[in-house]
């Protein structure tokens, strides 16, 4: 392949591992994003907060009751995606990521999705999936991004790529029960995924990935945001209802356009 | 609050066929996500590539704040009375709302967004589908 030996080394590093982690590609747009968080929260609990924004984020369950959470998140997710210039500081995270993996002819998924996850808080799961098991195309990307530091079961897990074949091939096993038991299954060989604010992941949505109870004592602030080239095929998840061209380049803007001569056509 | 006229189609449109009475949900529930009042929705003829409706709403903007179909690809396909048709929103000072994808243009400049789309749903028909990507990748082409 006609690649930069670090765009090489970055792909090899992807396929191997099913994801990549580095630190953001524009550290002022992660900034932007997590401001905006702290003042939508501010603005959602009525007062404004004294503490550092990282304890401040983490500590979010000790100002709203469980039975409020979904509700909170949900003016969160609405605040943060009302924002202009929201999907552009999110794209400009892993810019130089996907350019690599993906190409520099994206499409990007129109809402930028948040998950808040309390310590002990058994509603917010999401059970193990795969985004190609609900519609997504495996030709798509997750750009995962982390606004508190996780670790531990504060993470999430990915069966890493060098365990999906045996996966697949005792999957048929697996037919007829519980997503639990297909959890159970991969348990020792799922990766959680350490990331610190200021990094970025991003992950191959096609291997079975999910969270389980943050036992941690802190809260999980995370965004999550599909990608993909912008010509490749698309799952359920359309081009307009769901996905958005973002940078289109001049060779393909000439080819939409072109018309034989005379023709019209 | 911002009275907004349902556009829907009785037809399929690239390939997407969607009972009227799920488009109207669909409307329904965009309108109240943004706090407008939804005007019960005006049917596109079935005929192919009809737009008589639309630019029958089109004559009738002055009544309503602007208009909402249920897809922004239920604009026409000939890219020249498509952007005339948002253009003409536009100039009217009324705004486009696109339910299913959830999103407005209210601005010329927002126009392009939506002509991007179209444009590259229209190639996308021209692209390769999997089945052409996967015996590509089988052929190692560029092995190396």
């Amino acid at each position: 392949m006609f690649m930069t030996v670090e765009d090489q080394a970055l792909n090899t590093e992807f396929l191997e591992q099913g994801y990549v982690i580095r630190p953001v590609a524009d550290q002022a747009a992660l900034d932007w994003i997590r401001d905006g968080f702290v003042a939508l929260a501010e603005e959602a609990l009525g007062r404004k907060s004294d503490l550092p924004p990282e304890v401040f984020l983490n500590h979010i369950h000790e100002q709203v009751p469980v039975p409020q959470l979904n509700d909170f998140r949900l003016r969160m997710i609405r605040g943060i995606n009302a924002a202009d210039a929201l999907r552009e500081n999110y794209y400009k995270l892993a810019r130089t990521y996907l350019d690599a993996l993906v190409g520099n002819e994206l499409a990007m998924q129109l809402r930028v999705n948040l998950s808040i996850q309390f310590p002990d808080d058994d509603s917010s799961l999401l059970p193990v999936h795969a985004d190609t098991w609900s519609g997504d195309s495996p030709y798509e990307v997750v750009v995962w991004l982390p606004l508190v530091n996780c670790y531990g079961s504060k993470a999430m897990y990915l069966l890493p790529a060098n365990e999906y074949a045996p996966f697949d091939r005792d999957f048929v096993r697996l037919q007829g029960s519980s997503s639990e038991e297909v959890y159970k299954s991969i348990e020792n060989k799922v990766k959680w995924l350490e990331i610190d604010y200021g990094q970025v992941m991003v992950f191959n949505q096609s291997l079975p990935h999910g969270n389980r109870i943050n036992a941690e004592p802190e809260t999980r602030w995370s965004m999550n945001c599909r990608f993909k080239s912008v010509f490749t095929p698309y799952g359920d998840k359309k081009l307009g209802e769901f996905f958005e061209p973002i940078t289109l380049r001049a060779a393909s803007r000439l080819g939409m356009d072109y018309r034989y001569p005379g023709t019209g056509k | 609050m911002k009275k907004l006229r349902g556009y829907i189609f009785s037809r399929a449109f690239l390939g997407e066929r969607v009972p009227q009475a799920v488009q109207n949900l669909v409307i329904r529930d965009y309108c109240q996500r943004i706090g407008a009042q939804f005007l019960l929705s005006a049917s596109e003829y079935a005929m192919d590539d009809s737009h008589l409706i639309l630019e029958h709403l089109l004559d009738e903007l002055d009544s309503v704040d602007g208009l909402v179909p249920y897809s922004l690809f239920q604009l026409p396909a000939d890219r020249e009375s498509r952007l005339r048709a948002l253009t003409r929103v536009i100039a009217a000072g009324k705004e486009m709302h696109f339910a299913l994808e959830g999103f407005a243009v209210r601005s010329e400049a927002q126009i392009p967004r939506v002509d991007d789309m179209w444009r590259v749903k229209q190639a996308l028909a021209d692209c390769p589908v999997s089945t052409d990507l996967a015996a590509y990748a089988g052929g190692t082409v560029f092995a190396g």
